[in-house]
């Protein structure tokens, strides 16, 4: 067997070498970056890359399994003059900001409710987050057939009880396209809401309200004075969360409507998608990804001194 | 034991090995095949269970299958030759061998030995198949979109024979929508069923999205603007609202629910009656697209096969489509695909394939007038984007929805000149 140097190290040497390891790790420094180095690597890997990768594409003319081509800036120049592309900015920022607003509206009289002490709150609480523990795709197919234009139970609903004599066509009327997309993502999102707002709710101390009570507050001026002012700061960050999904929302209006009828449906991603992959306009899709950036960075940006400031 | 030395000699050596391209002369284990799926599941199978097998028995050589679900074949196809890896052989739709140019190997030599075999093959393919004089795809088989309707509706309206002319189909959909039988006609942003009835209805017209040429926009044009009055009145006095936010789905549940009387169509619908709703199949029937005043055309969707670049064995790839491409081989899986693609070479046009069911004779007719979707224009870049874009559906869709024809036909020529950097 061959006798290495590591063999005749002998065990006081050995044992001073593990001791100053430890040292070195015990240092406050090296060891707090060894803690965040998976995550950091990972964040490198899987959204600094792709997003820098996203910028790179953006600023080619790249079309697909084609070397790509520095154009500068012309993709974004084509897409402000695409009329398309401004319509697709208005879906988007309807789509958003009415279903922001109906999610947080649900997701806090939900919290509200399940705060509460009933019989069955635990099934209650159970069955309110289903909506937002099925997949996606799967709650949209459904979806698919609840607005389908000749299947609807909604639309066999409203003839069977006689409140309409003509069926709506959910899916195939651009406003009512736009109207039933944005209740999908309501009916998804208000359980993220809900959840997340019941936690804040549970911070609060009852003595709070059993001394606002004492002092004659009303239960509207409970909410207004004592539940909403220390719920902001959940409220705040959900809804930055919330918003980001929105914006970026893909499988919901690809599934449902494909961006139609004629574009009434079509949001950056799904606009981006199929330039991308089904144009091969690598670059230029990548151009229209991008073009969220400013309006989430903006609100990012503006939450998060609202939140430094609070 | 070995030194550290000898262990790294020997790790890099094998590793060198196993990531190495393999020697030109060794034939590959196994190739995988990756195209869409069919809708037809007899001819997957027979592909999967069948020649795959056979194939393995003859040469040694697995053929896996992989089946992408309809619709989602492109995005595949863009992943597999943006890594570079993954299937040697893939299915190819509409232009796409334009499209992947650079990642698909030149496959005239094999496209020449079938042409003389069984061939020669239909002139309007070279069009989807042959970029710059090199074939880069073997045409399998065109998915035809036809006309589909319910014979006894058609009937009971007094409509004996299916219209021969896009006026004489919109009279018969005024009667059949008084009787409570509408027409269908996808005009939302699916695949394939709203291009398979638009495109030949604007062709029909005289209109054009852009010359040979493949910069001068040509929409704008008053031919044009008669497709799109037509196709409003058509809208208007004999189909539903809905078909405007339809994808491909669903002409075929409100066809299979009986809420419409006629619809654009692949031959798979059909098939699907046949297995699932036989009530139907019975009172089914399917014709060519009418024709307007200059002329009648149907939609090219030529299935084909490709071999990528980064295959490491393209003689091996090429081998296993001229075994495939044997009229042995051939003949049965095209039986095995009830029609459901029309070859697009002469040798078949008399074949027993089109024996069982008369009723899909219709789909070999509609070879001769089909074209591509940016016709006369190149089957370019552009003309993808303006598929993607749905720049010809959502001008229909827009003129139904209320627009006028000339904002439209402006939006759409607008577009147009974007896409095609116009002249």
């Amino acid at each position: 067997m061959a006798v290495g140097p590591a063999s005749v190290v002998g065990p006081a040497r050995l044992a001073a070498r593990t001791a100053r390891r430890r040292g070195v790790l015990e240092r406050e420094g090296v060891f707090s970056w060894l803690m965040l180095a998976p995550g950091v690597a990972f964040l490198l890997a899987f959204v600094a890359y792709p997003f820098f990768y996203g910028i790179f594409l953006s600023l080619q003319d790249r079309r697909v399994a084609s070397p790509g081509v520095f154009v500068g800036l012309a993709n974004f120049v084509t897409l402000a003059q695409d009329p398309i592309f401004w319509q697709v900015t208005r879906n988007t920022f309807v789509y958003t900001t009415v279903a922001t607003l109906l999610k947080i509206l649900g997701g806090l009289a939900m919290a509200l409710v399940i705060n509460q002490h009933f019989r069955g709150r635990n099934l209650a609480r159970a069955f309110l987050l289903l909506p937002f523990i099925v997949p996606t795709v799967l709650s949209t197919v459904a979806w698919m057939w609840i607005l389908d234009p000749t299947f609807s139970v909604i639309n066999w609903t409203l003839l069977q009880t006689g409140l309409v004599t003509q069926t709506f066509s959910w899916l195939g009327n651009a406003t009512l396209a736009m109207v039933s997309i944005i209740g999908v993502n309501t009916w998804r999102g208000v359980p993220f809401y809900g959840i997340t707002l019941l936690a804040g709710l549970q911070t609060i101390s009852p003595d709070l309200y059993e001394a606002a009570a004492i002092d004659g507050a009303s239960v509207t001026q409970r909410f207004w004075y004592i539940t909403l002012p220390v719920l902001k700061p959940v409220l705040i960050i959900v809804t930055m969360f919330s918003v980001i999904f929105t914006f970026s929302d893909f499988q919901l209006p690809y599934v449902l409507t494909h961006g139609g009828p004629a574009n009434a449906t079509h949001l950056f991603a799904t606009w981006a998608f199929d330039i991308g992959m089904s144009a091969g306009q690598l670059g230029m899709g990548a151009a229209v990804a991008l073009a969220m950036l400013p309006a989430l960075s903006l609100l990012i940006v503006a939450l998060t001194l609202y939140l430094r400031r609070e | 034991m070995c030194t550290r030395r000898e262990f790294l000699t020997t790790t890099v050596t094998a590793a060198g090995a196993a990531l190495s391209p393999r020697w030109a002369h060794a034939a590959p284990k196994a190739m995988t095949v990756v195209r869409e799926s069919s809708f037809i599941k007899p001819f997957d199978d027979y592909f999967a269970k069948t020649l795959a097998m056979e194939y393995e028995k003859l040469t040694g050589i697995k053929i896996v299958y992989e089946a992408v679900s309809v619709g989602g074949m492109l995005t595949r196809l863009t992943t597999v030759a943006e890594t570079k890896s993954g299937p040697e052989i893939v299915g190819t739709n509409l232009n796409w061998p334009w499209l992947f140019d650079q990642s698909l190997v030149d496959v005239s030599d094999l496209a020449t030995e079938i042409g003389r075999k069984i061939g020669p093959w239909h002139d309007n393919v070279l069009d989807a198949v042959v970029v710059n004089k090199k074939w880069k795809a073997l045409p399998w088989g065109n998915i035809g979109q036809l006309e589909v309707y319910r014979t006894d509706w058609f009937k009971e309206a007094g409509v004996t024979k299916f219209p021969d002319t896009w006026e004489d189909l919109l009279a018969a959909g005024r009667l059949l929508k008084k009787k409570g039988h509408p027409f269908g006609f996808e005009l939302g942003h699916g695949f394939g069923d709203n291009h398979g009835w638009l495109y030949p209805l604007l062709w029909s017209h005289g209109g054009r999205e852009v010359d040979k040429d493949g910069r001068t926009v040509l929409i704008d044009s008053d031919e044009t603007a008669k497709a799109v009055d037509f196709c409003r009145r058509f809208f208007k006095e004999t189909m539903l609202e809905d078909v405007l936010g339809w994808t491909d789905v669903n002409n075929n549940k409100a066809y299979f629910g009986e809420q419409i009387s006629c619809t654009n169509n692949a031959s798979s619908i059909l098939v699907v009656a046949k297995r699932d709703f036989p009530e139907i199949a019975s009172v089914t029937d399917h014709s060519l697209n009418p024709q307007g005043p200059k002329g009648r055309f149907h939609i090219m969707q030529a299935a084909s096969h490709a071999i990528m670049t980064h295959a490491p064995d393209h003689a091996a790839a090429k081998a296993f489509l001229r075994w495939l491409y044997d009229d042995k081989q051939l003949s049965r899986w095209l039986a095995a695909g009830e029609a459901y693609y029309a070859p697009f070479l002469a040798a078949y046009e008399n074949h027993p394939m089109w024996n069982p069911e008369p009723r899909y004779l219709p789909y070999k007719e509609s070879l001769k007038t089909t074209r591509l979707h940016g016709w006369p224009g190149p089957p370019s870049h552009a003309m993808s984007e303006s598929v993607a874009k749905y720049v010809l559906v959502d001008m229909f869709a827009k003129a139904c929805q209320g627009e006028s024809t000339k904002n439209v036909i402006a939006t759409a020529a607008a577009q147009l000149k974007q896409i095609y950097k116009a002249k």
